[in-house]
């Protein structure tokens, strides 16, 4: 993974002393709340339902297992404020985004530049996760190591990550601003539904290229991004981004929050905007005072790259004819070769494997770990996986680099510290948001859906049944739990101060499972929470009643035989009481 | 490009506006040191002086390229923030500067504020009058906190840290 250079370090170095002195005057009373905001978010601290919230960057969702445990610090010591459920308890929650980033929710603002101090420390921040500009980079959980991989993103995504962080000209857009970048053949991070969309290929000479999209988004107006350019040479990436956005800055309306993303622009616009952004990009080069000195060259794709080599020291691929055969002790029984089935994923380097560490268990909100649950995590990448881990866009950790022979050992060790749910990709390895009970813009609460749906589907061999589904929880239109992209997506909707949930059937994020990226539709009108686990049980009832074998997939019933028998169940789940207009 | 940032106290600027009771003059007089609104410029470009230099208030919303034949007779581009997360003048001043070539004075004005103050000098800025409740002080500070320079290059130092790298 990337390895912080001194300037890296000073500069986050510098940053936590800016936003110390910024934090001081406003605590002061020198910095007003409304101008403190702006400056605050764009370092990653929101104020929210009950208490100021952080996000800390996990760029393109790299970390290592001394991160992890400086992560894992921050909530043991800083995460109990007063007046909060952990005060006193010994620690509080990080909470891992669909975006690979990780969140704390209970920390005092009085501690907040004391915190960037010690993510600093770690070669970590929050700069860019929040405000109106661009965000943090994401990518393919399995970057690097995809047995699927064309080109390895992450040199691309700290390139852009760098070339993105404290830009004068766009920290102030209309609106947020994301790019997601996919090297492999299976879009895992979902680039349709970006502001930008980056697809690493290579053409017949074997150059590396980029097809751009432009525009995705959710939101209250989903919308899939457009092919903006088609290969286009990775030397000028720079430069092709810096013109989409300079279009944006200063088209993009800013009269109105909702209409103020990209993707409005680009739907209005249409070809005009193609148009506009070809022509920055031409002047950029042809006619700009060093237009040309964001041009990528060879030297600096170098440097960057040898902190992502193929074969990172300590890894030894494996030679021989048996390197991949798994082997299983008697011991260990049909729970590890359930865990093999699905948590263990396919590795470029014969003899390895990446594995998932389920963020998905009973009694415990989608995505979350304590401080000793983050601590347990750094002990296994430490152990198992030369102390790397990813942030998985679904919410999990991933290890990367596990020898094929650890396997066993790595299950029990992961079962021991409960991460070992063998549960990827099945209904309770959903997708939620922190919703209602913590954050400020929730309309409904997403925990207490994901616990009842738990609760409901808590039967192994029935979810394995039930097989590969996406199931998705917003708790408001702003779309952080990706319910447009749930096969099955719950959103919390508010009328008349009371909390109710839309359910959509049949969206995509892209993946190769779920197919071409499309947003899913809503089957009737807004459901009670409790009818919720009922709604869902019929909806996959329906499937299990019309599917043609174990091979069709609930999103490929649902496209084949549409949507009407599901909304009959679903009408039908209805409690008497819960029908509303 | 590099140059210190001026402050601008309003109390003490020469450039002044052509406005009668508040409202701008639609014809303004050929005059040293006016102000001028964009309408008015246009209004009197043709019959002014071509060695009177002259400042112009530009909105935010106005393509800066519109302008480039005339920048030689401007000395000060008076950019505004009508509200200070409003970055739209962070590009025109870009533009003005890296494709327009533009070397006289641009000027932030409106809502001014001092934490503003690193990314109008990187993006080509060479002169702010602050909203009148900021601290000098506080402003001066703000300049200073990456002393090392930032990753990306600007209208300060033009090559990102690996071109700066690659060099040294």
């Amino acid at each position: 993974m990337y390895r912080y250079t001194d300037f890296d370090r000073r500069f986050v170095r510098q940053r936590a002393a800016q936003f110390r002195d910024q934090l001081e005057r406003h605590l002061a009373g020198q910095l007003g709340d409304d101008e403190f905001r702006a400056l605050r978010l764009q370092n990653g601290w929101y104020v929210q339902r009950h208490a100021p919230m952080l996000r800390v960057a996990v760029p393109y969702g790299e970390l290592n297992s001394r991160q992890l445990r400086a992560l894992a610090r921050i909530a043991r010591e800083f995460d109990g404020m007063a007046g909060g459920p952990y005060e006193g308890r010994g620690g509080g929650f990080g909470h891992f985004t669909t975006r690979q980033n990780c969140q704390f929710n209970w920390i005092a603002l009085a501690d907040a530049a004391d915190v960037m101090d010690v993510l600093a420390a770690a070669d970590m921040h929050g700069i860019q996760t929040s405000g109106n500009c661009i965000r943090n980079i994401t990518s393919d959980c399995f970057a690097g190591v995809a047995a699927d991989e064309i080109v390895d993103p992450r040199p691309y995504c700290e390139i852009l990550r760098q070339w993105s962080t404290l830009h004068p000209e766009f920290a102030f857009l209309p609106r947020k601003f994301k790019i997601a970048v996919s090297g492999a053949r299976e879009d895992r991070a979902a680039i349709a539904w970006h502001d930008i969309g980056l697809q690493l290929k290579k053409n017949s000479a074997g150059e590396v290229g980029f097809d751009v999209l432009v525009g995705g988004g959710m939101g209250r107006t989903p919308v899939i991004g457009t092919l903006i350019r088609e290969f286009l040479p990775w030397q000028q990436v720079l430069v092709f981004i810096e013109a989409i956005v300079r279009v944006y800055n200063r088209y993009g309306r800013r009269d109105n929050l909702y209409k103020a993303r990209l993707k409005i622009l680009v739907k209005a616009e249409g070809q005009k905007f193609i148009d506009a952004v070809g022509a920055e990009f031409a002047a950029m080069l042809e006619r700009d005072l060093d237009g040309s000195a964001h041009l990528l060259t060879d030297g600096e794709l170098a440097r960057i790259s040898a902190s992502f080599v193929l074969v990172p020291e300590g890894v030894v691929p494996e030679t021989g004819p048996h390197v991949d055969r798994v082997v299983r002790s008697a011991a260990a029984g049909p729970a590890y070769g359930r865990w093999l089935e699905r948590n263990v994923h396919a590795h470029r380097l014969p003899g390895y494997r990446a594995v998932s560490l389920s963020l998905k268990r009973a009694g415990q909100p989608p995505g979350d770990a304590s401080a000793a649950q983050m601590e347990g995590a750094a002990d296994l990448a430490d152990r198992f996986s030369l102390g790397e881990l990813r942030v998985s866009h679904d919410q999990n950790l991933v290890l990367p680099w596990v020898r094929v022979s650890d396997l066993e050992a790595l299950w029990a060790a992961a079962r021991d510290a409960g991460f070992a749910t063998p549960n990827l990709g099945y209904l309770t390895d959903m997708i939620a948001c922190p919703g209602g009970d913590l954050c400020g813009l929730a309309n409904a609460r997403s925990i207490p859906i994901a616990a009842a749906l738990d609760e409901r589907f808590d039967d192994l061999a029935e979810l394995h049944d039930i097989g590969d589904i996406d199931l998705h929880i917003s708790g408001c239109i702003n779309s952080c739990g990706h319910h447009h992209t749930g096969h099955i997506g719950i959103l919390g909707v508010d009328k008349d101060g009371q909390e109710w949930y839309q359910i959509s059937l049949g969206g995509s994020d892209g993946s190769a499972l779920s197919g071409a990226p499309v947003p899913g539709k809503v089957i009737g009108p807004s459901f009670a929470a409790d009818e919720v686990p009922d709604v869902v049980e019929a909806l996959i009832d329906v499937y299990r009643h019309e599917r043609r074998g174990p091979g069709e997939h609930f999103i490929d019933a649902v496209r084949r035989v549409g949507l009407d028998p599901f909304k009959a169940a679903a009408s039908a789940a209805r409690h008497a009481t819960a029908v509303h207009a | 490009m590099s140059r210190a940032l001026k402050f601008i106290d309003c109390n003490d600027d020469p450039w002044q506006t052509a406005t009668v009771d508040d409202a701008p003059v639609a014809m303004p007089a050929a005059e040293p040191f006016r102000l001028l609104t964009l309408a008015q410029w246009q209004a009197v470009r043709d019959s002014w002086p071509a060695a009177l230099p002259v400042a112009l208030v530009v909105g935010n919303d106005v393509d800066v390229e519109t302008l480039a034949a005339d920048l030689p007779r401007f000395a000060v581009v008076a950019l505004q923030f009508p509200k200070w997360v409003d970055g739209r003048a962070y590009s025109q001043a870009r533009l003005l500067r890296a494709r327009f070539r533009f070397a006289g004075e641009i000027r932030a004005t409106g809502e001014v504020l001092a934490d503003m103050l690193p990314l109008l000098q990187r993006t080509g800025f060479d002169a702010v009058a602050l909203r009148p409740d900021q601290s000098l002080a506080v402003a001066r500070r703000a300049l200073g906190f990456f002393a090392e320079g930032h990753y990306q290059g600007d209208l300060v130092e033009p090559r990102p840290l690996f071109a700066r790298a690659a060099a040294a």
